[in-house]
């Protein structure tokens, strides 16, 4: 590998494949890193190379996707780095240095440029029960159902804000699954409400839309009740899920899937030391970016997820603008002719970041989580419960703060799941400008005898 | 104005513990804090009762071994301040005091072993040298690299999480005032004896100051037109992920830089002085209210020494690395006690506050109060007066 890359992407989905197919061709040293072994994102999850699975993603929203897939899984002059995962990411004197966990070993890669496309993740919604086996986010079921077509339980309870449940059911009813029901938080009145007040934007995402209603056909004649107005308040099981209670009563289920939204990825942005603000409705930390989507750290650039959660359209637009902007910074397009090039991806960029704002709107979790109890963890890496936090958040301390009182955040997600649950309870008593935890090494876990010098 | 018999700046072990001391002799105690209570390194450190003398005290020649070896006398009475801290303050700190092992690697090392301990015995520290079998036996952990080791019984690791909090709530229930949040900007002296302090939205009169406010001590001596020779450093800790009981004693090593042990919640912390480098000013200088940044080095080199003393580390996971910010003197001694040309502030700080910080802040606490500080003798910024011929 060069001595310093001229281009690394983290991130192998639609945006980190976007970028790469603009700077690709052009005699640049470039690698794209990604946990997974193969490309394709969350949203584009690939099975085993090992394994054949038949119509694999098969649904029409998906091929514009796959189209791009196939087209970045043809460049030949691009390092391929599947499962490394990025421990990570500091500025230097010339550009910026990654560390990364490689089936080999640990590796440190400079780059002059690197593009940080990592994606979301489901929101974690402590409630009564939600460590039981059996309650999974609902990505998580999709992740398997895609990759795998393996349906994680024998009867499946989704439920949450999101109208990404829909499309996850649907999945799991085609795959051969059993969805006891999907349950919506917040009213139906209100969310076609929101949907109205924003006929343009709807019309323009119309295929999503179809996606959503040919998903709700689907259930229905499935048998599957959708319900509105109707939230999920704690999950019960003694060794493991066998139900929940609901605004519905109590619905008999082995597993129970939470959608009520997806934060950015957000650590190795707030690692180098960006400028981050809040992200949308459902919480966490978005990247603040430039008109190329460039960070405020020189030779740092975001697209996809990490500037909030936009889906897989914007994020392949958000791609190809900040690889446009990349090539631009290296010298390889005139000011105005990246301009040009950039600006059929600006338009929809901007129009499927205006339906994401409008979904964020109708999906959003404010008002709708279910209540913990005394006893509920909130943080499930070091076991703090509910009540604890909140006897810590009376003394009045930042959340680096009742990270060290309490130990929330200090475990092996490094608070990825609870931050924003903490955050929602400092902002529910006046202190919602605190700015989270302190990011810090290792992004990952990662093994001590990978990291140390060579005995 | 308020009046306070004596106004505390820094929010730390020493200047919690001395507000709780302070206030429960009765005196008036306004504690200022810019940041959060043990937001610096009283909750950075990570948590070692280390009496044996440092290794940073060795590596610098003989004539530096000897003036630190004079410490011992405070690590001594340190020893019985701990073991009676949980209960004065009724609280659980996870103190253990199972003991602790400087290890040796090389005949070199061994060397430096065994003059370290005579210096030790000298000072009337209880310490033994064994072998590596011997080690072993109490530590059966330990690599079979380890040639020799000296034996303290009475080290051990507290929590840095949960000790300041609770010297800060006894302190509180003692009556002192606990101001956070509060960077203070201005100390001046009063004619007629004592100071004031004032910062955003306070100010108070103090009959005397004491400023325990760690890297920021220097900085804040400044405020006084007073030089204090503290310089920060930032030093790289790691934690593991947790694990079954395994390493009950104190580890450290006399000729690399390690520190280790295994907190109450099970979690090993590897540490031992490895730099992080501090960030800095445009126009030169440390910021200190900027993160230090790790340098790969200090990681690799830290887990290096870690796997060689104790290999069943290099199968645990790394969960975090952080930095925490510390000072040192210009001759490695921490510096406490009043500033003779100044009567009436008081200065805590320079590092080993967290092992000696309980005895720091008792030593203080009893001297302002007028009674003996002999023990205080071997810090006092007094060796340090020759700086301030001008200032004051």
């Amino acid at each position: 590998m060069a001595d310093i890359l001229d281009v690394a992407i983290v991130g192998g989905g639609p945006a980190g494949q976007a970028a790469a197919l603009h700077l690709a061709g052009r005699g640049l040293d470039i690698a794209v890193i990604d946990e997974q072994p193969r490309p394709g994102g969350q949203i584009l999850r690939q099975p085993p190379a090992s394994f054949t699975v038949p119509g694999w993603l098969a649904g029409r929203g998906y091929a514009r996707l796959k189209h791009q897939l196939a087209r970045f899984e043809a460049l030949d002059d691009i390092r391929w780095l599947g499962g490394c995962s990025v421990l990570d990411l500091a500025p230097t004197m010339d550009g910026l240095s990654l560390l990364a966990a490689t089936p080999g070993g640990i590796s440190r890669i400079r780059a002059r440029h690197v593009l940080v496309a990592t994606g979301c993740q489901d929101l974690a919604v402590p409630l009564p029960g939600w460590t039981l086996p059996g309650v999974m986010s609902a990505g998580g079921i999709q992740a398997f159902v895609k990759s795998q077509r393996f349906i994680p339980g024998e009867r499946i309870l989704l439920a949450g804000t999101h109208p990404l449940q829909l499309i996850v059911a649907e999945q799991v009813v085609r795959a051969g699954g059993e969805v006891a029901a999907i349950l919506f938080a917040q009213p139906r009145a209100g969310m076609i409400a929101t949907a109205m007040r924003h006929p343009l934007i709807a019309l323009r995402r119309a295929p999503d839309l179809a996606a959503a209603a040919s998903a709700m056909a689907t259930l229905r004649r499935a048998g599957v009740p959708v319900r509105f107005g109707a939230p999920l308040h704690a999950i019960s099981g003694m060794d493991r899920v066998t139900g929940a209670v609901t605004g519905m009563g109590e619905i008999a289920c082995d597993t129970v899937g939470l959608c009520y939204g997806f934060v950015p990825q957000s650590a190795l942005p707030r690692m180098a030391g960006a400028r981050m603000h809040k992200a949308g409705p459902a919480g966490g930390w978005a990247c603040a970016h430039d008109h190329w989507l460039r960070s405020s750290v020189v030779g740092l650039s975001v697209a996809g997820e990490a500037l909030g959660v936009a889906g897989a359209a914007a994020a392949a637009a958000g791609g190809a603008i900040a690889g446009i902007g990349i090539a631009r910074d290296l010298g390889l397009f005139a000011p105005e002719q990246a301009e040009r090039m950039a600006r059929p991806h600006r338009h929809a960029f901007d129009t499927h970041r205006a339906f994401a704002a409008m979904l964020d709107s109708i999906a959003d979790p404010t008002g709708h989580l279910p209540r913990p109890d005394a006893e509920t963890l909130l943080c499930r890496c070091e076991d703090v419960s509910f009540e604890t936090i909140c006897g810590a958040i009376e003394q009045g301390g930042s959340a680096n703060a009742i990270k060290l009182a309490t130990r929330c955040g200090m475990g092996a997600c490094q608070g990825r799941n609870c931050e924003p649950a903490l955050l929602r309870l400092l902002g529910d008593v006046g202190r919602g400008d605190d700015p989270g935890f302190t990011a810090r090494f290792p992004a990952r876990p990662v093994a001590i005898g990978d990291l140390a010098e060579s005995g | 104005m308020k009046r306070v018999d004596v106004a505390i700046v820094g929010g730390g072990l020493v200047g919690c513990a001395t507000a709780w001391r302070l206030s429960t002799a009765g005196a008036s105690v306004e504690l200022i804090e810019a940041a959060d209570i043990n937001a610096g390194a009283s909750g950075q450190n990570a948590g070692s009762l280390h009496f044996q003398i440092e290794r940073r005290f060795l590596e610098n020649g003989d004539a530096l071994a000897e003036q630190a070896s004079s410490i011992v006398a405070l690590s001594r009475i340190a020893v019985e301040d701990w073991r009676g801290l949980e209960t004065a303050l009724n609280a659980d700190l996870h103190v253990s005091m199972a003991g602790g092992l400087m290890v040796a690697e090389t005949a070199d090392h061994v060397a430096l072993l065994e003059r370290k301990a005579t210096r030790e015995q000298r000072e009337g520290l209880k310490v033994r040298t064994i072998d590596g079998d011997a080690a072993r036996a109490i530590a059966p952990y330990l690599s079979a690299s380890v040639l020799a080791a000296n034996h303290s019984a009475d080290e051990g690791h507290a929590d840095p999480r949960t000790v300041t909090p609770a010297l800060a709530a006894a302190a509180r229930a003692a009556g002192a005032t606990i101001r956070t949040h509060s960077a203070v900007h201005a100390i001046g002296r009063r004619a007629g004896g004592g100071f004031t302090i004032a910062g955003n939205g306070f100010s108070l009169h103090a009959d005397q100051v004491l400023i325990a406010a760690g890297a920021w001590t220097a900085a804040l001596c400044t405020l006084a037109n007073l030089h204090m020779p503290l310089y920060p450093v930032a030093l790289l800790m790691n934690a593991t992920e947790r694990t079954a009981p395994m390493v009950p004693h104190l580890v450290q090593h006399v000729g690399r830089r390690l520190s280790l042990k295994q907190t109450h919640a099970g979690n090993l912390l590897i540490g031992g002085g490895w730099p992080s480098r501090l960030a800095q000013l445009p126009g030169g200088g440390f910021d200190l209210s900027r993160r230090a940044t790790m340098i790969p080095d200090s990681l690799s080199g830290n887990l290096r020494a870690a796997i060689d003393v104790v290999p069943a580390i290099s199968r645990l996971n790394l969960i975090r690395s952080w930095t925490g910010v510390t000072a040192i003197s210009a001759d490695q001694l921490p510096i406490v006690g009043q500033v003779p040309r100044m009567p009436g502030l008081w200065i805590a700080a320079g590092g080993s506050a967290f092992t000696l910080g309980p005895t720091f802040a008792r030593l203080v606490a009893s001297a302002m109060a007028g009674g003996p500080s002999e023990a205080l003798d071997i810090v006092s910024p007094a060796r340090f007066e020759h700086l301030n011929g001008f200032m004051g």
